[in-house]
This record gives C-alpha cells, sequence and structure tokens, in this order.
C-alpha cells in the first residue's frame, strides 16, 4: 500500500514561509491499494492538488470522510474531477439522523460560501453514507467506525492483503479516560486501531499547551503514544498539525514524541511525522515482531 | 482479558459518569451492570474496581431493589427495564442494599442510551439517596468508601 500525504494540517490552511516543510494544507491523505485503485482519505485542501495529479482518464475515484468539519470537506469545491463530466466519485462519511450525507455536504457547497450547488457539478458524483460493517473497494477491506471528537466522525481501517492502515485525524481518546490503565474495550478507536502497520493519528497539541484544548477534539503527544502503544501500532504518523506550529515547532514536537516513545519502550524510528507530499511504502508485518514501516520522502 | 470494544456512546457515557459525582450506573443492553461511578460506589460501599461487571442476577442479588416490604422488585417494574423496553426515560423510587448491609431508600432516573449504528445499547441510570442529608454527603463526596 503506498500513501501519500497531501495535506497534514488541522483546523485551518497555514500557507506562509515559516511553514514549507510540513505544508500548510488541510487533511488529505492519497493511498494507492495493491490492486492499483485509489482512496482518498478526507477532503482537506490538500484534495485540490491533489486531483491536478489525477490521470484524468482515472475511472472511479473514492473519497473516503471522516467527518464534515471544513478543514475535512473545504477542498472538495476545488477538487479538479468534480469538474470533469467523466469523472465518477463516491463520497463516503458518517450518518446522521438529521440529513444525509449530501445535505450536509451541500450546506458547503450551495450559496453563499460557494457559487456553484452540489447539483451543478458536471460529474457524476454519489453519497454514501459509511456502512456499519466492513466494504469492499478494489483490494481493500474498509472498516468506518465513530470515534471521540466533536460531532459525528469516524476513524477508517483499511486493510489490504497482510498491510493494514489506520486513519484517525481527530481524536482524543484520553477525554475523561485513563488511557493507560483503561481497560482496551473501553478505548475509543481501539478496534480500527488494533496492530495496525500504519497509525496516521491526530496529535494537534504538545502536553503543554493541551490543558488550554481539553474537549475541542484532539490529542496531546502523550495520548496519542499512549494510544498508539495500547493497539500495539508498529508505526506511527502525528497527523492535523496545529496551524499555529512553525516547521521548527514540530521539528521539536517531532523529537519530543520520539523521547517519550523511547520512555514507553519503543524503538524511536517508529514514530514519524506527516509532511506534505511525504510518501510511504506501508507493508505487513507480524504482530510478534513490530518493526517500522519503509519510509520514503 | 477483555470482550470486544464498546460502542462509542457507551465509552462516552463511563468517561461522563467518571467525571460527576451524581450516583450513577451503566448498563448494557442485556441488563449487564458495565460500570459505575465512585458517587454509586460511596452509596453501595464498594468501588466498582473491587467489584467489576456484573451480570443482572448478580447484580440484583447483591444490591436489590427491594420494595418497602423487604421484597425483592420484579426486574419489570425497574426504571432501567422500562428504559429499555420503552426506548424513553423512567422514574421510580425503592430501595437498595450496601455492601454493608444497610438499605437506603433512592429514587432512580433512568435514559436509554441510542447510538447512531444500531437501536439503544445501553440505558444510564441516575440515582439519589431520598434522605437529603445522605444525598448531600454522596453527591459532595464525603461518602466513606469501603476498601
Amino acid at each position: 500500500m503506498k500513501v501519500r500525504v497531501w495535506g497534514a494540517r488541522g483546523s485551518v490552511p497555514a500557507p506562509g514561509p515559516e511553514m514549507n516543510r510540513y505544508g500548510g494544507n488541510t487533511s488529505c491523505v492519497e493511498l494507492t491499494l495493491s490492486s492499483g485503485e485509489t482512496l482518498i482519505l478526507d477532503a482537506g485542501t490538500g484534495i485540490r492538488t491533489l486531483g491536478f495529479s489525477l490521470p484524468p482518464d482515472l475511472e472511479r475515484i473514492n473519497i473516503l470522510l471522516t467527518h464534515l468539519h471544513l478543514d475535512h470537506i473545504q477542498g472538495l469545491m476545488f477538487f479538479p474531477p468534480c469538474f470533469r463530466a467523466e469523472s465518477n466519485i463516491r463520497i463516503f462519511g458518517p450518518s446522521s439522523p438529521e440529513a444525509s450525507l449530501e445535505a450536509r455536504i451541500a450546506r458547503y457547497i450551495s450559496a453563499p460560501l460557494s457559487p456553484v450547488e452540489v447539483r451543478e457539478l458536471p460529474c457524476d458524483v454519489s453519497f454514501h453514507d459509511a456502512p456499519a460493517t466492513e466494504w469492499q473497494i478494489g483490494a481493500a477491506t474498509i472498516r468506518a467506525e465513530a470515534i471521540t471528537h466533536r460531532g459525528p466522525t469516524l476513524g477508517y481501517r483499511i486493510t489490504d492483503g497482510d498491510t493494514c492502515l489506520c486513519y484517525i485525524p481527530d481524536h482524543e481518546p484520553g477525554l475523561g479516560a485513563d488511557l493507560e490503565n483503561l481497560n482496551e474495550e473501553w478505548i475509543s478507536g481501539y478496534n480500527l486501531a488494533r496492530d495496525a502497520d500504519l497509525l496516521i493519528h491526530d496529535c494537534q497539541y504538545t502536553d503543554e499547551e493541551y490543558p488550554g484544548h481539553e474537549g475541542w477534539g484532539h490529542s496531546p503527544i502523550t495520548a496519542t503514544l499512549t494510544f498508539a502503544s495500547r493497539v500495539g501500532a508498529k508505526r506511527t504518523l502525528l497527523f492535523h498539525h496545529d496551524p499555529l506550529h512553525t516547521d521548527s515547532f514540530l521539528d521539536d514536537l517531532h523529537r519530543s514524541a520520539r523521547r517519550c516513545w523511547e520512555d514507553l519502550g519503543g524503538n524511536p524510528e517508529q514514530i514519524g511525522i506527516a509532511a506534505e507530499r511525504a510518501e510511504l511504502t506501508v507493508e505487513g508485518q507480524p504482530s510478534a515482531a513490530p518493526a517500522q514501516a519503509r519510509i520514503a520522502v | 482479558m477483555s470482550g470486544p470494544q464498546k460502542p462509542l456512546e457507551l465509552i462516552l457515557a463511563r468517561n461522563l459518569l467518571t467525571s460527576v459525582t451524581t450516583p450513577a450506573f451503566l448498563v448494557a443492553r442485556d441488563g449487564t451492570l458495565l460500570f459505575y461511578n465512585e458517587g454509586a460506589g460511596a452509596l453501595i460501599g464498594r468501588p466498582f474496581e473491587d467489584i467489576g461487571q456484573l451480570d443482572i442476577d448478580e447484580w440484583t442479588s447483591r444490591f436489590g431493589p427491594f420494595d418497602d416490604d423487604d421484597e425483592p422488585l420484579p426486574f419489570d417494574r425497574l426504571p432501567l427495564t422500562r428504559a429499555l423496553r420503552e426506548g424513553r426515560p423512567a422514574h421510580d423510587e425503592f430501595m437498595v442494599r450496601s455492601a454493608d448491609g444497610i438499605k437506603h431508600r433512592i429514587a432512580a432516573s433512568a435514559m436509554p442510551i441510542v447510538g447512531t449504528a444500531s437501536g439503544a445499547s445501553g440505558a444510564m441510570v441516575i440515582f439519589w439517596p431520598v434522605d437529603e442529608n445522605q444525598a448531600r454527603e454522596v453527591t459532595t463526596g464525603r461518602h466513606e468508601v469501603a476498601s
């Protein structure tokens, strides 16, 4: 499974020279499955540039949305395939008793926020509630489950052969919970992330920043790594960077996370940090001998 | 060993109950007692960590409920049962017995917990001692819990 990060920022795009290395675009990750099929995780502003890189004759595009906060859907309206009549786009996301996925996304892609309406998009686009049971796209078996964040939010577990990736970009599993000692059946996201070869997980805050943001739906370093440790993730990619965190700040955050992981008994090489345009190859590893996924940036 | 991961709404309910002093039980759809908080532990005289999860026969035989004549209340009459079966809040007063054998009259309100993925996954039962002084002790955390 190949992974390419197109946006790793959280909350709001954060362009600027001091953000160049990690990037300012919001959440978007491209997966290329062993079958050659493409899965797109979230549609933050990073999906705009991803759209330019896709071959125009791509038969079908699958987008898995974790939730509908703006930093995860803002790029949809600027996704080039949306404006090609030959595109077939399937969008999956969390269900809601309040309104259909299409109706909720249309609140953004409609006046006065947008110059076009969903019904005016020339592509063939369909909207689907993420199934409650596992489903198949190409070579991937996909499972979606609700996780702790503000509003209905999903995490995804994507299995391709013996390789498993878990994507939980917005997650606060430690809210009101003692993650270190809690029985695993009471940990949000545990089933999704268990023994993942690569866990892409929220790490928006340092431990020092977190008290001012408790309950906002995001994790500090210690909670992210405790979660990664409890689920037995073989490699973790820190994701959803705070828009105030500059490149040098994120370098420090990454170093702190590696030290913290080492203190937990892990190999610091297992902790990576997402940077825009980074490419990763993820390969399944035996559970008994956790090892890092290979990374080529 | 532990079972499969609980539905998110039960995880969040447990997190909420952990953070409040109002005595409360968290019960699964099949009546299994999944968790109770420190406030409930103060009233029944044992912290949850000492007891763990209990099936419905176990916890009703330990704690009750009983009517005023010390007879066990039929399961059907419990607010919990009504909340789960009818899918709406229910309220009642009855007696419970703490670990030291002392009986307390309590008022209990049960509400079903319905997640987005399926029907009711359980219920939350919030309760108070009817005796005002005791209620104050329990909810302010000044009640001694046997360890």
